[in-house]
């Protein structure tokens, strides 16, 4: 009796686990169903491509051929024999601490210029916001070109000034700042997000700033900033790595040769040549794992000084 | 689930009957590279060839230079290249080396291929190993383009078939200094030019082997460089910083002589016919050899402009082949055509089109008779890595530090040498 009533016990509780297990495993498989869409063009298009230049950077590779490998040659020309490879270094560094930079402070002046509630502050918004619409399309940079061509808008205008305007893209030294005036007249994604962290500061600490007798700028530098400091910290990050990465726009205000005189010879653009002008798949592929490395260096760099200069209103601040 | 299976397995039998009945057609791809002009006029031949031939549908990829090298070369990884593409002289016989085109011999001897009216001349830049594999679609030169009426308002003399680089620089120095305008627009700083003067002189740019400079006589650079800093410093001819910023990557359509800037003007004789169409119906345009080096052979020859290939992955070359065919030998193909890629290499077919030229293509025409008759030897194609000392070396590291003031002369070309040479013996 008693050997049968546990069996039915048993066998009771067996059953429900069972379908407990059944169900559990159906759930998964649905979950899986659902995903595998978004997981199979991820492995094809994302995961295995990175994987394979992850080989190919080891190796030689002109697409007519196999691959050949050749250990970390590519490294070693890359970082002892390639002059242009540093050049195209200091180009895109010079870009990141130059142009990034600018965009923050003009997208905070204008996001501060916006957090008012008059009446038209939202075409404004929409207008400052415009450029970066048509961010990195190639009809601005097309248009960038002519703006900035020895009888562009911009030297017509300098004309009406008596100067006379240098050959933006011509000159070496000038055409680098193409770019970044490119890159500073679109700042209106991080415009948006500094709105949005001003929106957030509560008016009660302004309130107080002002009863201690705080004028306008020693509220923005004792309030607004150290209360944005998150923020800041977001747009900073995002904005660098995207300067890293430029390409489209150096590679049409040049033309796609990074003249003159490598000026313009972004990271990128230089990858791009080696990839498609010279054929050298394995070599660029080795410089692409640099950048990676490079970018998550200095991302690394922000991410643990943040620490001493983010202030997170959730963890109570200090 | 079982109903589903039955659905899907009908509608799979039932589409490949569908398939089965549309197997009668051949299917062909082209990819050919150049600019808007060029790809209407051959999509109407396409089409003109598929009204004459039912049975083949063409389907065509054009694209600008360099895209077109790129979807090749990953097309030729992945294993389908279209039937017919478009081949340079640089990069036949790599791409012969390397497999991927489809031997024409046979095709010609079976007649699908009629060269009947073709000299043997303009065959051979398409032979490697004396097996022909590439079909010349157009021959052009390098040339200069002189503005009559430039010429007139300056009082300069326009110059004889065989002048020399010191007639250049005079006349070029005189336009300026009489009429303010450039005497010559832009482009006589590039590598092609590099090469021509040594082929002018007697010898080439590379080694037989490809692995090495082929000169050893530095001076006759030298000089030519030297020249022009001579000009830009004048302001004869537009300064570096005026090419980048307002003729490199530009077209042939911004070239400095359409607007009038400048007397004369560098390229190869095809892009006569899309400048002349920019400069103006009514323009005075004149067609001259490039000037060569003192006591030289011509600086130019006859170039094999493009040429169309059977590749090796067409699963109908015979077709494709009749698709060459009739770009070569048909009269009311080429009236499309109209000599944009270059001079037909039938002679029936440059006959047949005489009376409908323009003014522009006259020119080209009379011009690349001219050059037959008095042109140095067609040098071997450029090696491998031309493009990378292009790339790399010629332009960063000597050309521009020159040209903008930043790097002697001697230092430049012992500097280019270095590298050149580095980069060519390498594997």
């Amino acid at each position: 009796m008693k050997g049968s009533s546990s069996q039915d016990v048993i066998g009771k509780t067996v059953e429900p686990s069972r379908k407990r297990k059944r169900h559990y495993r159906h759930d998964n498989l649905a979950g899986y169903a659902f995903l595998s869409p978004w997981l199979i063009g991820f492995v094809l298009f994302v995961f295995l491509p990175i994987a394979a230049s992850f080989f190919l950077a080891f190796t030689k590779y002109d697409i007519l051929r196999a691959p050949r490998w050749v250990g970390l040659a590519n490294f070693e020309k890359m970082f002892t024999r390639d002059l242009r490879y540093w050049r195209s270094v200091k180009v895109t560094f010079f870009y990141v601490f130059t142009a990034i930079p600018l965009r923050l402070v003009f997208a905070l002046i204008c996001a501060m210029l916006l957090n008012t509630k008059r009446r038209m502050v939202s075409v404004y918004r929409a207008l400052y916001y415009a450029p970066s619409v048509v961010g990195t399309s190639v009809a601005v940079a097309v248009m960038w070109r002519e703006v900035f061509g020895k009888e562009g808008l911009v030297n017509y205008i300098l004309a009406g000034f008596g100067i006379a305007g240098p050959i933006w893209l011509g000159d070496p030294n000038t055409a680098i700042w193409t770019l970044i005036v490119l890159a500073a007249w679109q700042f209106g994604s991080p415009m948006l997000i500094f709105l949005a962290g001003l929106k957030q500061i509560p008016p009660e600490l302004y309130e107080s700033a002002s009863i201690d007798g705080a004028d306008r700028w020693r509220k923005f530098l004792h309030v607004t900033l150290p209360m944005l400091t998150s923020v800041i910290l977001f747009n900073m990050v995002m904005q660098m790595i995207s300067g890293f990465l430029i390409f489209a726009q150096a590679f049409i205000v040049s033309n796609g040769t990074g003249a003159p005189m490598d000026s313009l010879l972004v990271y990128a653009l230089y990858l791009y040549r080696q990839a498609f002008v010279t054929f050298k798949m394995g070599y660029s592929s080795a410089m692409a794992w640099v950048l990676l490395l490079v970018i998550a260096f200095f991302t690394a760099i922000v991410f643990k000084s943040s620490q001493y200069w983010v202030f997170y209103e959730s963890e109570g601040g200090e | 689930m079982k109903k589903l299976v039955g659905c899907l397995l009908v509608v799979v039998m039932v589409s490949s009957m569908g398939l089965m009945a549309f197997a009668e057609d051949i299917e062909l791809r082209i990819a050919w590279w150049g600019s808007q002009n060029r790809h209407d006029r051959t999509i109407k031949v396409i089409e003109m060839f598929m009204k004459e031939h039912p049975n083949i549908k063409i389907s065509y990829e054009p694209s600008g230079w360099n895209d077109h090298w790129t979807k090749m070369s990953t097309q030729a990884a992945g294993g389908n290249l279209p039937d017919i593409m478009q081949q340079d002289y640089a990069r036949v016989e790599e791409w012969v080396e390397k497999g991927m085109l489809h031997p024409l011999d046979e095709l010609v001897e079976s007649g699908v291929l009629d060269f009947s009216n073709v000299s043997e001349g303009n065959l051979s830049g398409g032979m490697v190993n004396g097996k022909l594999y590439a079909v010349n679609i157009g021959t052009n030169s390098e040339c200069w383009l002189l503005d009559v009426d430039a010429f007139e308002k300056a009082g300069v003399a326009l110059p004889p078939q065989d002048w020399t680089l010191d007639d250049f620089e005079k006349i070029a120095l005189e336009i300026h200094e009489k009429s303010g305008i450039w005497g010559m627009g832009d482009g006589i700083d590039n590598e092609q030019r590099w090469k021509s003067n040594y082929l002018s002189s007697g010898t080439w740019a590379y080694s037989d082997d490809g692995k090495a400079l082929g000169y050893t006589d530095n001076q006759l650079h030298i000089d030519y460089i030297n020249m022009l800093l001579r000009l830009q410093e004048a302001g004869a001819i537009p300064s570096r910083a005026d090419e980048v910023a307002e003729f490199d990557g530009q077209g042939v359509e911004a070239k400095a002589i359409v607007s009038g800037k400048a007397a004369m003007d560098y390229m190869w004789s095809n892009q006569i016919v899309a400048v002349w169409n920019a400069a103006g119906e009514d323009r005075n345009i004149v067609m001259v050899h490039p000037p060569r080096t003192k006591g030289g052979t011509a600086a130019n020859y006859v170039k094999p402009g493009q040429f169309l290939s059977v590749t090796a992955h067409s699963k109908h070359p015979k077709e494709a082949a009749m698709f060459i065919d009739y770009f070569t030998n048909s009269v009311e193909a080429n009236k499309v055509l109209l000599a944009e890629r270059g001079v037909p290499i039938s002679s029936v077919v440059a006959e047949g089109l005489k009376p409908l030229l323009t003014a522009s293509q006259l020119e080209m025409f009379d011009y690349m008779a001219r050059v037959e008759q008095d042109s140095s030897p067609l040098p071997p194609p450029d090696p491998i890595k031309h493009a990378e000392v292009i790339d790399n070396v010629y332009w960063p590291e000597f050309m521009d530090p020159i040209l903008y003031g930043q790097m002697s002369v001697e230092d430049g070309i012992a500097r280019f040498r270095e590298l050149a040479s580095e980069i060519l013996a390498e594997d």
